[in-house]
């Protein structure tokens, strides 16, 4: 185990090669930039090779190509970056390419501020291409070391269901630093609880099954198998079509692989939720830090306040909303995007609220004054962009 | 074709879905001849395509493995496809004028620069004619198109002194040519010459769109309208041409295995680095 002091950009590329990343393709930018340039630096020392890209949509496209011949592949990138990913996104999700998407969120829209963490591609995750027809599979780590271990589970991921996997970090995670443990041996890998398999290679003509199965290898090119795959509808042999039911059988395999294997994805933390709190708090990635130090604070303190912190955000995790509750969602954005969900998932009779920052963290005395004012009924002074009631 | 397509060819897509009258087969044939003739094997060969006419049309009519990226981004794929697959497999992609030289064009110019080892097949019809037939980057000044009902106004790729295959040549390509599809032998020797190169290529092969183009910008449906058109407007690189518009044919630039190739110089990078520093 080697153990060191380094930011989740660091964290995030130790992953990918202890996952067996043999290509990296990216374009700078800020906070993912130093992803590519630790790329740059540890590919070629073992063996796989570093792509600077002319944009980002080339950036998808040569991982794909990558993974399309059979080599493990991830690029990274901020908000900006994210939005041209929606051409090869489509692509990827389409053919079942497996391949680790890293999104460094910053404030948006467009630049915003580049290095100021935000929370804003929450739902763009969830469609981050045209089309619909799919379910997509993503990770929000919220520290350095948690950087590294998703970012080990997004390729273990990609290869079971073949889809591009996508780690939804921030940028307090992504440019923080803190202690981090490398494993160095198999057996330090499987102690860490983390999985590793090989890429493997799809035998024989047919390109899917019109079914939900996982753990099919995906397509690989040059081994002469006759396999094909495109940007169209494909048949079950690959070739394009024009007929709708292909695309009914297509479309039941990109939802239903990822829907009905969905415990295999599914992660969360949940702090004080078995006493039925009054109050429930809802975060991911670093808000979530400090929803749970304000949560410990307030249990300390006798209310009786829980949280649930979101490891894996698609599929949304519907059925971790058990308790019939008042539910906070802290988010950095002013729009409010996981609240939502979290409305549509909260069993009848509970209440949910949305309280956003963008750019920097929210305190806990903040969150503790909003707590007492929920738990009170109390109405409370807030600028409202940062503060609404659904 | 009869005997190529059985060799090469997936039975399904014979006959072609193109129109009637369509270029497009002739440029195909070419491609699929020069392989044969090179003595390549189904295995020995990617095939990639685009969408579009070229794309539609040619995508998964390979026997062997193949694929079809959007538009004009089939060159980014091929360049991570390239890193992946060993040096001598051949990756040959046919697409259209739009995906190569309109918005594909970034993506052209770099793998030009980066000198990755691919043969590309631009087949040009002047313009988008699977949509229906708009104005694209070749089409000559002043044509009709459904998008330009007035004729063209706007400036090309390959006239008025201008000519692409000098931007991708100083871009970096390694091979470059151009032929009409009507042309013969000596297009097949070109295409044969860009497989051989161990980097990029390109070779340029405008062709006769009856329905489209000719309906607009010939007023004829009649094959034999825009085939003649094409005759009168084809000359060899250097001659002097028709004064309005040519398609000007031969080998444009050869330097063939002259230049490191982007993925064998990668690996053999990548092998200095590990010798280096482990």
């Amino acid at each position: 185990m080697r153990k060191t002091l380094d930011t989740g950009n660091a964290a995030i590329t130790e992953g990918a090669i202890i996952a067996g990343c043999k290509l990296f393709a990216g374009y700078p930018i800020t906070p993912a930039t130093e992803i590519a340039e630790n790329m740059s630096r540890r590919l070629p020392q073992i063996g796989g090779y570093y792509v600077q890209a002319e944009d980002e949509l080339t950036a998808l496209h040569v991982c794909i190509g990558g993974s399309l011949g059979g080599l493990k592949a991830m690029t990274a990138t901020s908000g900006p970056g994210f939005i041209l990913y929606a051409d090869p996104m489509g692509w990827a999700l389409g053919s079942e390419i497996p391949l680790v998407v890293v999104n460094a969120q910053r404030v948006g829209p467009v630049s915003g501020i580049t290095g100021a963490p935000g929370q804003g591609e929450f739902y763009l995750s969830r469609y981050p291409t045209q089309g619909g027809n799919y379910e997509t599979i993503v990770l929000a780590p919220n520290s350095v070391q948690e950087a590294f271990s998703t970012t080990v589970e997004a390729f273990y991921l990609a290869e079971r269901f073949r889809m591009p996997v996508i780690i939804l970090a921030d940028q307090l995670v992504t440019d923080g630093w803190e202690s981090l443990s490398i494993p160095e041996t198999p057996e330090e890998i499987e102690a860490m609880g983390l999985k590793v398999i090989p890429r493997r290679i799809k035998e024989g003509p047919e390109f899917y099954p019109a079914t939900d199965e996982i753990d099919i290898p995906p397509v690989v090119l040059g081994h002469n198998t006759g396999a094909a795959c495109s940007d169209w509808t494909p048949t079950p042999e690959g070739y394009d079509t024009e007929e709708v039911d292909f695309q009914h059988k297509h479309a039941y395999r990109l939802i239903y692989k990822v829907r009905n294997h969905k415990d295999l994805i599914t992660r969360y933390e949940s702090y004080f939720v078995d006493d039925n709190p009054e109050l429930v708090l809802v975060a991911y990635g670093s808000p979530s830090r400090v929803v749970i130090s304000a949560v410990k604070q307030a249990r300390e303190q006798g209310l009786k306040v829980g949280a649930l912190r979101l490891i894996s955000l698609w599929p949304f995790p519907d059925e971790i909303f058990k308790v019939q509750a008042k539910y906070l969602s802290v988010e950095l954005n002013y729009d409010g995007q996981l609240v939502r969900e979290i409305q549509r998932a909260v069993p009848k009779g509970s209440e949910v609220h949305f309280f956003g920052k963008c750019g920097e963290l929210p305190t806990v005395a903040e969150l503790e004054e909003l707590m007492q004012a929920l738990l009170t009924g109390k109405e409370i002074q807030a600028r409202n962009w940062e503060w609404e009631a659904w | 074709m009869d005997y190529l397509a059985t060799k090469y060819l997936r039975p399904r897509k014979i006959p072609s879905t193109a129109c009637s009258g369509c270029g497009l087969g002739q440029v195909h044939k070419k491609v699929v001849k020069a392989i044969d003739e090179l003595g390549l094997e189904i295995g020995d060969v990617v095939w990639g395509t685009g969408i579009g006419c070229a794309g539609r049309q040619t995508f998964n009519t390979w026997k062997g493995d193949n694929f079809a990226g959007t538009h004009g981004r089939v060159y980014a794929i091929t360049t991570g496809l390239r890193l992946a697959l060993p040096p001598d497999k051949k990756i040959i992609l046919t697409v259209g004028d739009g995906d190569a030289f309109g918005i594909g064009f970034l993506h052209l110019l770099n793998c030009a620069r980066r000198n990755v080892d691919m043969t590309v097949i631009v087949c040009d019809n002047l313009g988008y004619q699977s949509t229906g037939g708009q104005y694209g980057w070749t089409t000559p000044r002043g044509i009709h198109t459904d998008s330009s009902p007035y004729g063209n106004y706007e400036n090309n790729w390959t006239s008025e002194g201008r000519d692409v295959l000098n931007i991708l040549r100083e871009a970096g390509a390694t091979f470059l040519a151009r032929h009409t599809s009507l042309q013969g032998q000596e297009a097949v020797e070109s295409i044969k010459k860009a497989i051989l190169n161990r980097g990029f290529s390109l070779v340029h092969m405008p062709y006769p769109c009856v329905t489209n183009f000719a309906d607009r910008a010939l007023g004829s449906r009649k094959p034999l309208v825009i085939y003649k058109w094409f005759e009168e407007h084809t000359c060899g690189l250097k001659d002097k041409g028709p004064d309005d518009f040519a398609f000007r044919t031969g080998i444009y630039y050869d330097a063939s295995n002259t230049r490191p190739e982007f993925s064998e110089y990668i690996r053999n990078f990548v092998a200095e680095v590990q010798r280096r520093y482990n």
